[in-house]
């Protein structure tokens, strides 16, 4: 319900359209993957990184957070100073690590009615655009939303935490595209050095993981299946050895053992000769 | 921030609100925080919380009337035990307290840089 990934193809300044991955014209114009997919994001930012974030100058360019170039921003925190005007309302945002500036555009009724009920005082969620204008850093807010059940706002500080981990951890491993299942790993580790209490707290943002990479495991589950039911792996009647299956599919021994446990539990799939070789029970 | 008469105030990150719960709130006596409190007992002039760590916290000033269960305060922790609340949020009758003393935590701890 929270989540900022049901943004990801439909900002507005995604250059009309055209950034869908089947496209080939996006391919040959797109920089490199993980570079590519974080700017159509909305990233979940305090103004505090926002402050802390470097920038070349050029208002063209993107601000870059944390190594990651952030273009779109989603952020939560409370209006203060609504100044209403003819073709805008501005406002700052206090999100209780900063203050940042933000202006919504007012150009049609729709937009009109989104900003009538946002008033002083009130908690609110902002998607936008960050970018400097007149030498100030800004928010280019394209929807500001009044925040109702306020689970959103600890789920929103949450989402930052996990976003920088994310990050920190495509850092690490170079240019190499985040892939939203291995966020598990890169979450428990910086918490396992804490003490007892940190601990839950792995597992609560795991818990925020999993469900985010939950489509992510469905589709290896798919991929398993998809390569078990291959004409070339149901005539071999030992089966396909697990090692061939992450080598093949490119994904980690331990992904592959999870999806063929669940696939294992629905009947989709057994194992014949020991329990590394599988097959499609179709 | 005045600079030749004109008013440069994109961003200001020099007062901001730590999370805390009654454990944390002695690490920021006389500093600004915030905290997520469940209403107990509203006393003339002061309203006794129970924080998201199941401690106590004292909050002097008004509550919003009426009080919904939860509410979030902002204000300056004028000792170990107590707030002195500038800004009350109603934040409704039911929220997960868990999650919010886990963020407590990890915002104090190792990722205090991105908050405070």
């Amino acid at each position: 319900m929270f989540s900022s990934s049901q943004f990801d193809s439909s900002t507005p300044f995604s250059g009309g359209g055209f950034m869908s991955s089947q496209s080939t014209q996006a391919n040959d114009a797109a920089p490199s993957p993980a570079r590519g997919r974080q700017t159509n994001r909305l990233i979940p930012v305090t103004v505090k990184q926002i402050s802390e974030a470097d920038h070349s100058g050029d208002e063209k360019s993107n601000f870059v957070i944390n190594g990651v170039e952030a273009a779109n921003v989603t952020m939560v925190g409370m209006v203060f100073e609504k100044t209403e005007r003819n073709t805008d309302v501005s406002f700052f945002l206090d999100d209780g690590t900063g203050r940042i500036s933000c202006r919504r555009w007012v150009n049609e009724s729709f937009d009109a009615k989104e900003v009538e009920g946002i008033q002083d005082g009130m908690y609110v969620r902002v998607n936008g655009h960050l970018k400097i204008f007149q030498g100030n850093r800004q928010i280019g807010a394209f929807s500001v939303r009044p925040v109702t059940k306020f689970d959103e706002i600890s789920f929103h500080f949450i989402d930052c935490i996990h976003n920088h981990l994310q990050s920190s951890k495509s850092r690490q491993q170079g240019n190499s595209a985040t892939q939203p299942e291995t966020a598990d790993a890169s979450l428990s580790t910086p918490l396992r050095s804490g003490s007892n209490g940190y601990q839950t707290a792995s597992s609560s943002l795991s818990q925020l993981s999993g469900q985010i990479s939950f489509d992510a495991q469905k589709g290896c589950d798919q991929l398993i299946l998809d390569y078990l039911q291959l004409p070339s792996s149901s005539v071999k009647e030992k089966g396909i050895h697990r090692d061939e299956l992450s080598q093949q599919l490119k994904i980690p021994v331990e992904k592959i053992m999870e999806s063929i446990r669940s696939l294992e539990d629905e009947g989709l799939i057994y194992s014949t000769i020991d329990e590394f070789h599988f097959k499609s029970a179709a | 921030m005045l600079v030749y008469g004109k008013t440069t105030r994109d961003m200001d990150t020099s007062n901001p609100a730590a999370f805390v719960n009654a454990d944390l709130l002695r690490l920021y006596v006389g500093k600004r925080v915030r905290a997520l409190i469940q209403v107990v007992r509203s006393d003339g002039g002061s309203v006794v919380g129970k924080s998201t760590d199941d401690g106590q916290i004292i909050v002097k000033g008004n509550p919003p009337v009426p009080p919904t269960n939860f509410v979030e305060v902002i204000g300056v922790a004028d000792s170990d035990k107590s707030i002195r609340a500038e800004i009350w949020t109603n934040f409704g009758d039911a929220i997960d307290t868990h999650n919010y003393n886990q963020l407590c935590q990890l915002a104090n701890s190792d990722f205090k840089h991105l908050f405070i």
